[in-house]
């Protein structure tokens, strides 16, 4: 998984680009100025910068969208793999360069996988189309995919096909625009992986737009920083890149967990050539003798011990169930060790009900079932049998893997979907009995995809449409109160879709509120965020926490969980595996690879390091390693590598 | 591809065309399968279901190009509507092709300027009286056909006029207000100049895009459908009249008249596409789509 | 979108399913198994599709046109339709005849109107059976291939492949943005008679849904057309290289004679008998 920096001699350039600028028409300013920048073969190359530093574009200028379907002022030359991209045409192009783009969804254009795979070559004239797919099938290790419909692929599988599409022309380049944006953790991890693959196995270059820098640090090979206007600053190795903490902060690119606290905790742990760690495998490889030096067994052993001692107490873990290789499966504190799950939920249970005695639920689900029908026409389960309450002053996260419920349990609460069997009740209504719009007084729903929630001419419209269709009048203040809140006052006239992904939260987010719930439902509400709206959002939340009686999120992102959630239900087919607090999840990796969720890094990382607890954010961690070194003696991180 | 700028909407790129025909094509297909769905009310020959929601494609027509508009339409309704429903009805499939994409074609050239609320209400009922009245013919047309000597037979015609009569009013003020007049107005001032960038497009000038030709083709276009109907319908009446009283077996001469009047339909739909594709000859590019 | 089971009664709104339609969806097109005509060239069967489509008009025999229907009848089981098709068709063909019948009868129409009438529903059931038989139990890409080699645009094969992809999709979309308006908006608090004012709130909602459905399948739609111009498409499309290669796999065997040949042997021979019949 690694890719350490190999010095590979003899490479030859295989992209050129020489002092492009661009302007798209009708725009103020140019989206690229002057851009230099040379790619060797078989790199695997990260594109960073902040919005509107015209990475998108710079992509789009390598496989010739830019000039030649994008017209615009353009100058400079790109040279790919020996062909001008000027003198070629977009499909010629593509034989060179394959392009993922950031809505991967809608460059999808047949049904099945297969027939995806063999439109571009058969497009071409080429006479074996369908072994040219076939090979980009092997090439993905996808071929249990062959013949499925592309809509009922998960997000994963539909990128993966996407880039298998443009594989079939067997280009040498391949550009993946922000790959995990658009796709939960675990499929993120999945198409990097196929991506080194590519680069390993066949000698493809990558180049990937990211702001995840935990991938990057994972996966590739060397950065290529992008300044606000289109300017190159800096193309680095990978680890000298995000070594660069200040630089990259103050450009709002935040670098891996482990690097930031490194960075914290100590300006002296650089090793000798100005570099801190960037995965956590360094981190730990620069910790693990200071470890040993405290007398602990070594890691490999018990790693071997954990494992049996999960599997031993936990009845529903899947025989053989793999352990993935996270620093987190590495090392447990015994405070930590995973407590059988019946055991858990039933404490964990006890001590809510005495917080909670006397205290009426919320929201009252009682053996609720609920599905959907399958294609033969059977009913298939998504939920069996959920037994859950919520009360007052709760921040709910639901988690689990692609299927595991979460959609429909909150669509059982906001009522738009009824249980087959058992009840659901939402303040003392019982939902098969109302209608949703009359639920809606009590309970707002934010959808996973925003564009689904903007029905009204501009965002401030959508804002009011709920009080307007109750004909409430002198709305005027509190429109305008929460327009600030949200920040939203400026774009208050714009339509919804045309917003950036952060503005788009953030509008619905006001939407829910507007509604003056008592209870609100999100479902991922910080799906395709970057990280500075990400930590936007989680302040907003917050905000909702004061107006909000109970709020429901469910999501992928460990790290909402880990800042924000005071409850986490863990959902596994149908069914609740385990309702606990944030900071307990955490310590029951086998649960959470189970539902195919990653910790945060911060959280593998003290993990890695028995911290007394899991520490959630590199704050916590930084705090709580001090703490350790003034019981234990100094550590001498300085003393490393 | 290289583009030359692209202002009003006789000139767009393939590209953009494509855009527009795959636009018209999902939204009307899957409007037509969402009609299949709801339920009907008939009470006798009194209809009242919904129709179809014809101001869909209409939208695209009079926002962009209304030929590609109109053919993206009808190959969703032929797809969504029937073929991936296993509900492809061959033959009858083409007729209804002919008569929607006219309906629509001529409709959406009509709208000079989008924002001009009679516009858009003339061109909604254009729309559907195109399409309903097309229909009608092929109806009557198919009776008289299928029927031998239908004029032999009492009480027949006149049934069938009355209620192919009655059905085309009912749809023009039923269907005519409700699924094309209402929508159209709400909906195409609104979507003005706010669709058009999410396409990578600039709305079309109203003023630009209109010169004699464009208005007084479609306009001629209408009064030779309605001549023609009109022909028909007179000499069905007539011959229909003589047949009732001489009970003469070989009088069926009047089919005649139905076949002319397809005929003539059919040339001037022909005949209209033609003089779309003749003025836009001067651009050599984007003639992919046809 | 919610599929609810007899525990309670399902509303308007929830039989409006996005599962029904996608389950309907993939029976339709992948359901079917192998039927008797199914097994022939695409080709072949819009040819015989299109002399069930026509004749029948111009035949004034009704023994002749009952032989016919015999044929596409057998065929149209042997495609095994669904029922509800049937249903819909036999409502339709009856109820059409039967207000004709009415109607002709206020104007002094008898037996004889009758009588026509018959001819009529039965040409019509001939008709309408034959597409039945033949392009029910067709996979719509072959049928889409078959229209493709005898002259349809690429436009229209592209779009039932493209109908495939999207439509859950579009469905599953059309059905949230419902869900947003009547999330945020008030249904009536009257029924009114016969329930009107519901009907009238969702004959409304059903429109303006379609207003953000636009601007969203505008926005999608944009991708879309470059990825085919990545893909080659808006080249292949004149490419009559293409076509062939696409179309390649189209081969008329030996049965597809066999059946045509059988056909026309069935037919000659229905005329014959019905010669004997002339009415």
């Amino acid at each position: 998984m690694t890719s350490s920096v190999q010095a590979e001699h003899n490479q030859s350039i295989i992209i050129d680009v020489q002092d492009v600028s661009f302007r798209y028409p009708g725009a103020e300013s140019n989206s690229l100025s002057e851009v230099n920048l040379q790619i060797k073969r078989g790199d695997f190359v990260a594109i960073i910068g902040s919005n509107g530093s015209g990475k998108s574009t710079l992509c789009k200028c390598l496989n010739g969208l830019i000039p030649t379907y994008y017209t615009g002022d353009f100058a400079g030359k790109v040279v790919v793999n020996g062909v001008d991209t000027s003198q070629a045409s977009i499909a010629e192009l593509s034989k060179h360069v394959a392009y993922v783009f950031q809505d991967f969804e809608n460059q999808l254009v047949r049904p099945t996988v297969f027939d995806e795979l063999a439109f571009a070559p058969l497009n071409f004239g080429y006479e074996d189309y369908k072994e040219r797919a076939l090979q980009a099938l092997h090439m993905l290790d996808m071929a249990e995919l062959k013949q499925r419909w592309i809509w009922q692929l998960s997000g994963g599988q539909k990128h993966m096909t996407a880039l298998a599409a443009a594989m079939a022309l067997d280009p040498e380049i391949i550009i993946v625009d922000e790959p995990v944006a658009q796709l939960d953790p675990a499929h993120a991890k999945l198409i990097y992986d196929k991506l080194a693959l590519l680069n390993e196995r066949h000698g493809k270059t990558i180049i990937v737009i990211e702001h995840h820098t935990e991938f990057i640090a994972d996966y590739c090979k060397s950065v290529v920083l992008l300044d606000r206007g289109g300017k190159v600053r800096w193309t680095r190795p990978t680890q000298q890149a995000l070594s660069s903490v200040a630089e990259l902060t103050e450009l709002h690119i935040q670098p891996p967990q482990v690097t930031q606290a490194f960075a914290a905790l100590h300006a002296d742990s650089r090793s000798g050539n100005g570099l801190y760690p960037v995965t956590i495998e360094q981190a730990v490889e620069q910790l693990q003798p200071l470890l040993a030096h405290r007398g602990h067994r070594p890691m490999s052993e018990q790693h071997q011990d954990h494992d049996e001692r999960h599997t031993a107490h936990l009845p529903y873990q899947d025989n053989g169930a793999q352990l993935t290789a996270h620093a987190s499966c590495l090392d447990h504190d015994e405070r930590h060790q995973a407590r059988p799950l019946h055991p858990s939920t039933n404490e964990s249970a006890q001590r809510d009900n005495q917080s909670r005695a006397g205290r009426e639920p919320l929201v009252h689900v009682e053996a609720a079932t609920s599905g959907y029908q399958s294609i033969e026409r059977n009913m298939s389960p998504t939920l069996k049998g959920i037994d859950l309450a919520i009360y007052p002053g709760e921040r709910v996260a639901l988690i689990g893997n692609n299927g595991a419920g979460k959609s429909t349990l909150l669509r059982l609460i906001a009522g738009i979907r009824k249980p087959w069997s058992g009840a659901v009740t939402v303040c003392g209504q019982d939902t098969r009995k109302v209608t949703p719009e009359q639920l809606s007084d009590v309970v707002s729903f934010i959808f996973q995809n925003p564009e689904e929630m903007f029905i009204a001419d501009h965002i401030r419209a959508d804002i009011e449409f709920f009080l307007k269709a109750r004909k409430q009048s002198n709305t005027e203040p509190f429109i305008e109160h929460i327009l600030q809140t949200f920040h939203l006052t400026e774009l208050q006239q714009r339509d919804g879709r045309l917003l950036s992904g952060g503005q788009q939260r953030r509008a619905t987010l006001a939407i829910g509120m507007a509604m003056k719930p008592t209870i609100m439902l999100l479902d991922e509400p910080t799906a395709s965020l970057d990280i500075v709206s990400r930590r936007e959002m989680t302040q907003l939340f917050d905000e909702l926490q004061d107006h909000v009686q109970a709020i429901i999120v469910a999501t992928h992102d460990m790290q909402l969980v880990a800042d924000w959630a005071t409850r986490v239900i863990v959902m596994h087919e149908g069914t609740i595996i385990m309702d606990t607090t944030s900071a307990d999840v955490f310590q029951h990796p086998q649960l959470l690879d189970k539902a195919a969720l990653v910790p945060p890094q911060i959280v593998q990382l003290s993990h890695a390091l028995k911290l007394p607890s899991a520490a959630l954010s590199v704050n916590q961690f930084v705090e709580q390693f001090r703490d350790k070194e003034e019981q234990d003696g100094i550590y001498q991180l300085s003393a490393q590598a | 591809m290289s583009l030359s700028p692209l202002r009003n909407r006789l000139e767009l790129t393939s590209q953009q065309k494509l855009m527009i025909f795959i636009l018209s094509m999902s939204l009307y297909g899957i409007s037509n399968m969402i009609t299949e769905l709801l339920p009907e009310f008939r009470v006798g020959p009194v209809e009242l279901k919904v129709e179809y929601f014809i101001f869909i494609p209409l939208i695209f027509a009079i926002l962009f190009n209304s030929l590609y508009a109109a053919i993206g339409a009808s190959v969703g309704e032929m797809i969504f509507g029937e073929l991936l429903l296993g509900q492809f009805g061959g033959i009858s499939e083409l007729e209804k092709f002919i008569q929607f994409s006219l309906a629509v074609f001529v409709a959406g050239m009509l709208v000079r300027d989008p924002r001009n609320k009679r516009q858009l209400a003339v061109a909604a009922y254009v729309a559907i009286g195109i399409d309903q009245l097309l229909g009608t013919i092929v109806d009557i047309a198919k009776v008289y056909i299928g029927i031998e000597d239908l004029e032999a037979v009492p009480g027949l015609p006149q049934s069938i006029l009355a209620i192919e009569g009655f059905s085309f009013l009912n749809a023009m003020v039923v269907s005519g207000t409700l699924f094309a007049l209402l929508p159209t107005l709400y909906l195409v001032p609104r979507l003005y100049g706010k669709v058009e960038p999410l396409l990578g497009m600039k709305p079309r000038d109203g003023r630009a895009a209109s010169s004699i030709k464009d208005f007084v083709t479609p306009r001629f276009i209408i009064l030779a459908i309605v001549l023609a109907f009109v022909a028909a319908a007179a000499e069905f009446l007539a011959e229909s009249d003589n047949a009732f009283f001489s009970w003469e077996w070989e009088a069926d001469f009047g089919s005649g008249a139905f076949w002319i009047s397809l005929a003539i339909s059919i040339i001037v739909f022909i005949a209209a596409i033609a003089v779309i594709r003749a003025r836009k000859k001067q651009k050599p590019k984007g003639e992919s789509l046809s | 979108m919610e599929y609810t089971n007899s525990a309670h009664k399902p509303s308007f709104w929830e039989k409006f399913s996005v599962e029904r339609i996608k389950v309907e969806l993939l029976r339709t097109a992948y359901g079917q198994s192998m039927t008797f005509l199914s097994r022939f060239d695409p080709r072949i069967m819009i040819a015989w599709y299109s002399f069930f489509a026509i004749v029948p008009w111009f035949i004034h025999n009704k023994a002749v046109l009952l032989g016919l229907l015999l044929a596409v009848a057998v065929l149209t089981y042997s495609s095994k339709p669904s029922v509800l098709v049937l249903i819909v068709l036999a409502i339709g063909l009856i109820s059409d005849a039967a207000y004709m019948l009415i109607v002709s009868l206020m104007f002094g129409g008898g037996l004889a109107a009758a009588w026509a009438l018959s001819t009529l529903t039965l040409k019509l059931l001939v008709i309408t059976l034959a597409s039945i038989a033949v392009f029910s139990s067709m996979d719509p890409e072959r049928l889409s291939d078959g229209l493709l080699s005898i002259g349809a645009p690429a436009q229209f094969s592209f779009g039932v492949a493209y109908g495939f992809r999207m439509l859950p999709i579009l469905i599953e979309e059309y059905n949230n943005i419902l869900y947003s308006y009547r999330l945020r908006g008030k249904s009536p608090d009257k029924k009114g008679f016969l329930g009107w004012r519901m009907l009238v709130y969702s004959f409304k909602l059903s429109v303006v849904a379609f207003y953000p459905l636009i601007l969203n399948t505008a926005k999608r739609t944009r991708t879309t057309v470059e990825a085919l111009e990545i893909k080659g498409f808006t080249y292949a499309m004149h490419d009559p290289k293409v076509k062939k290669l696409k179309l390649s796999y189209l081969k008329i065997r030996r049965r597809d004679i066999v059946f045509l040949a059988l056909s026309a042997l069935y037919i000659a021979a229905v005329f014959y008998v019905g010669s004997f019949f002339d009415a």
